[in-house]
């Protein structure tokens, strides 16, 4: 079993972000693209150790460094937690190597272990980009002692276990309930994205002060941002309490609770794993068709259509897509809930909500946009576009057409509730409603050109696509930052300006747009990719 | 129908590939191709169906430059694959539906190819059916549907027969022989010699990417050898060359 085990987790990890390719391709094309990945997650390394490193030293410079590995802690745990909830289900129940692995002479123990290894590898990287550089500003201010290491990395490796444990219960339940149902990857999808919108309102209730901040509470500031962690995530507070206290003891029990929780939640997956993937995989064909009458279309509605097709076979493309457009809509909701005063009031800046409003909601719309990985969801099948008489246009306008046409009932939520909870006049209308439609159609456009610059058609799991490629990642930053720094200059310029400002930002995103759409439809399609 | 002229096509690390191969197929020629595995058949396939770039040559299908207007050349072809990957997401009428709608026909032709070519292979009832249901075989059988759909004037195939059962590759003949006695043409690889010598007017026999013979079967196959024979016969003289030359140079 042991050996199984290690045989099969070498496997997973052969190839993990492309690994493997890198090492072995002869196509220097392939290599340059998983270089420019690997500088991605340098780039991206880089700029999240200098966001840990300023958030731990301004935790210590506000006198509460007792809080600093709880603080860390929890926030690693939530970004494994929701990236897992996303995830889980294609990772342990993926299909690509089902069969191969199930007439081999191996245990279902050890293949399912070897999945959860695999998520473990990631989280822990994830936890160790969060913790270390954290942890070095920590230990370079305040000198502790050899107990603060020892529990420290004790720790670092049981992080991930619970919170993997808690999404992986979560996903196995979703991918079970969906797994019996006709339209599994849909079902699965709108469970995945109920579950983290769950997480988010429950934590949101759960670190709510009640009843305010009272003086004693800010006399004893870090007690208050401890009991907060502890409602939040308690697992943090044991651990991080441990480390600061450099309790040894406490610190191993912490790591033995993991590994038990993390144990008990893995030998569940094993013992439902097969029935789960023969329900997911076993479908069964009801061989009765009758021709009818066929009715033709244009070529653009055919491959639209397949387009949607393709989108709503994967759950996790769902998933990762339509979180972006669903909380657009929820953030909007809860403007007009909230009011746009008392956001205000919230904010540490005097920012006017009704001119930055139209750009945030846009940012969070474009966070992951269908089109930055369409090219590469074709994988296997890109054959059948190239073989076809079908020019670029013909393609891309499809894709394109494709995610305008999904985003388009959350956009006119979104406005619509945006309408309700900011009261524009004539002129405000005009950009709550122009701005978020530019930079959606800048994003949409956008997404196609990084795809095109990044295409990878050869993957075992469509995970590799959604959540590891280059271009998930360029082509989710790319229309979010630019809302963003859209947002930012808009909320700093004079207001007599901002109506300038803001005109000026349209016409540059249309044109960008139009220039990208031209370039895009010149591509050779069929020979570079 | 199909011109082929001096095709190179390497792949950047490696030895594979396809050097200086010309060919010909005429209008109603049935034309095989043979060689080993990793010989440069599916690279030519590829080549010629616009799916893969080459280095050096030009392929003309009805006169026209693949490279200069490759969707005036695609629109006469139809390419099938030796593993048909086809969109598992789809049933297989979607599929039908959706090469008919690339290629433009229109409503009435579509559903009477369908019902003549789905009932020859037997498939109608599975036409509603996701392809990821589908076994190899079938998934060949709606490959081929998807080409026949838009009535080609040359097809493109790659191992056309594997995978499909004995009645199937029986229709399958039959067809690629009507489809050239109507003035189509078809240029496919095979591993089946027996099948390309009964099947087909011509042949070209390929070798570590380099054309080693082609022409007439008939010219090709002497009297009381068949094509098995004769490949090894050839593929064998094309080896001991090799060696001589290198002796040679030496």
């Amino acid at each position: 079993m042991l050996k199984q085990m290690k045989i099969l987790t070498k496997l997973e990890l052969c190839n993990l972000c492309g690994l493997n390719v890198l090492r072995f391709s002869r196509d220097k094309r392939a290599k340059k693209r998983s270089l420019g990945l690997l500088a991605l997650w340098i780039i991206l390394l880089a700029m999240l150790i200098f966001y840990v490193g300023g958030l731990t030293y301004g935790l210590i410079y506000s006198g509460l460094e007792e809080t600093v590995p709880a603080y860390l802690i929890t926030l690693s745990s939530a970004l494994i937690f929701v990236f897992g909830v996303l995830k889980a289900g294609s990772v342990i129940f993926r299909k690509e190597g089902y069969d191969i692995l199930c007439a081999l002479p191996l245990s279902k123990g050890s293949v399912v272990v070897s999945r959860l290894l695999r998520m473990y590898v990631e989280d822990l990287l994830m936890a160790l980009a969060v913790l270390l550089p954290g942890m070095a500003v920590y230990a370079w201010n305040l000198h502790p002692g050899a107990g603060f290491y020892l529990t420290g990395l004790l720790g670092l490796g049981s992080i991930p276990l619970i919170p993997i444990a808690a999404s992986i219960f979560i996903g196995a339940l979703i991918t079970g309930i969906s797994s019996r149902m006709r339209h599994k990857s849909l079902i699965a999808a709108s469970l995945s994205i109920l579950a983290v919108l769950g997480i988010m309102y429950g934590s949101s209730r759960l670190s709510a002060m009640d009843g305010g901040i009272d003086p004693e509470m800010l006399q004893n500031l870090s007690a208050t941002v401890m009991a907060l962690l502890g409602k939040v995530y308690p697992p943090a507070v044991w651990l991080g309490t441990a480390i600061t206290r450099e309790d040894i003891l406490s610190g191993v029990l912490c790591a033995a609770v993991s590994l038990a929780v993390f144990a008990v939640v893995a030998a569940g997956v094993v013992l439902c794993f097969q029935k789960i993937c023969e329900s997911l995989y076993s479908s069964a064909a009801k061989h009765n068709y009758q021709m009818g009458v066929l009715k033709a279309s244009t070529v653009l509605s055919s491959l639209c259509r397949r387009e949607f097709r393709r989108y709503f076979s994967s759950s996790i493309y769902v998933t990762n897509t339509i979180i972006g457009p669903v909380m657009s809509c929820v953030l909007s909701g809860a403007l007009l809930v909230t009011g746009p005063e008392t956001l205000k009031k919230l904010l540490p800046l005097p920012i006017d909500v009704g001119q930055v409003a139209p750009f945030v909601i846009a940012g969070v719309f474009c966070m992951m946009t269908t089109t930055a990985t369409s090219i590469s969801m074709e994988g296997k099948n890109w054959w059948i576009i190239k073989s076809l008489p079908l020019s670029a246009k013909n393609i891309l306008d499809a894709k394109i057409l494709m995610n305008l046409l999904l985003l388009l009932p959350f956009y006119l939520l979104s406005e619509l509730l945006l309408i309700f909870a900011l009261k524009p006049g004539a002129g405000e209308l005009l950009w709550l409603v122009l701005i978020p439609a530019a930079i959606i159609l800048f994003s949409c456009v956008y997404g196609i050109t990084i795809n095109l610059r990044f295409p990878i058609l050869e993957w075992e799991s469509e995970v590799r696509v959604v959540k590891q490629s280059a271009s998930s990642m360029l082509g989710g930053m790319g229309g979010f930052l630019l809302a963003i720094l859209c947002a930012v200059a808009v909320g700093i310029v004079p207001k007599g300006y901002a109506v300038y400002l803001r005109a000026g930002i349209c016409v540059v995103i249309l044109a960008a747009t139009a220039v990208l759409y031209r370039k895009n439809n010149l591509f050779d399609i069929c020979g570079r990719i | 129908m199909l011109k082929i002229d001096h095709l190179t096509k390497h792949y950047k690390g490696s030895s594979k590939g396809v050097t200086d191969l010309s060919l010909h197929i005429a209008p109603g020629d049935l034309y095989a191709f043979i060689g080993h595995n990793g010989a440069g058949k599916t690279t030519t396939l590829k080549c010629v169906a616009g799916i893969q770039g080459f280095d050096a040559g030009t392929i003309q299908i009805g006169g026209i430059d693949i490279r200069k207007d490759p969707l005036a050349c695609k629109r006469q072809f139809a390419y099938i694959p030796d593993n048909p990957d086809l969109y598992e997401y789809l049933t297989g009428i979607q599929y039908l539906n959706f090469t008919a709608d690339v290629f433009g026909v229109g409503a009435g032709e579509r559903e009477e190819r369908i019902r003549k070519y789905g009932e020859a292979f037997e498939i109608t009832a599975s036409l509603g059916d996701l392809i990821s249901t589908y076994s190899h075989g079938m998934k060949q059988k709606l490959a081929i549907l998807s080409a026949l759909v838009h009535r080609p004037k040359l097809l493109i195939l790659d191992e056309p027969f594997v995978g499909l059962d004995p009645k199937a590759a029986v229709i399958l003949k039959d067809i690629m022989r009507s489809i050239c006695a109507e003035g189509g043409a078809i240029f496919f690889s095979t591993h089946v010699l027996d099948v390309a010598e009964k099947l087909c007017n011509k042949v070209a026999m390929i070798k570590e990417g380099t054309l080693i013979a082609s022409g007439d079967m008939q010219a090709i196959v002497k009297q009381g050898q068949s094509l098995e024979s004769i490949f090894m016969e050839v593929v064998e003289d094309a080896k001991t060359d090799e060696n001589t030359d290198q002796t040679g140079t030496m």
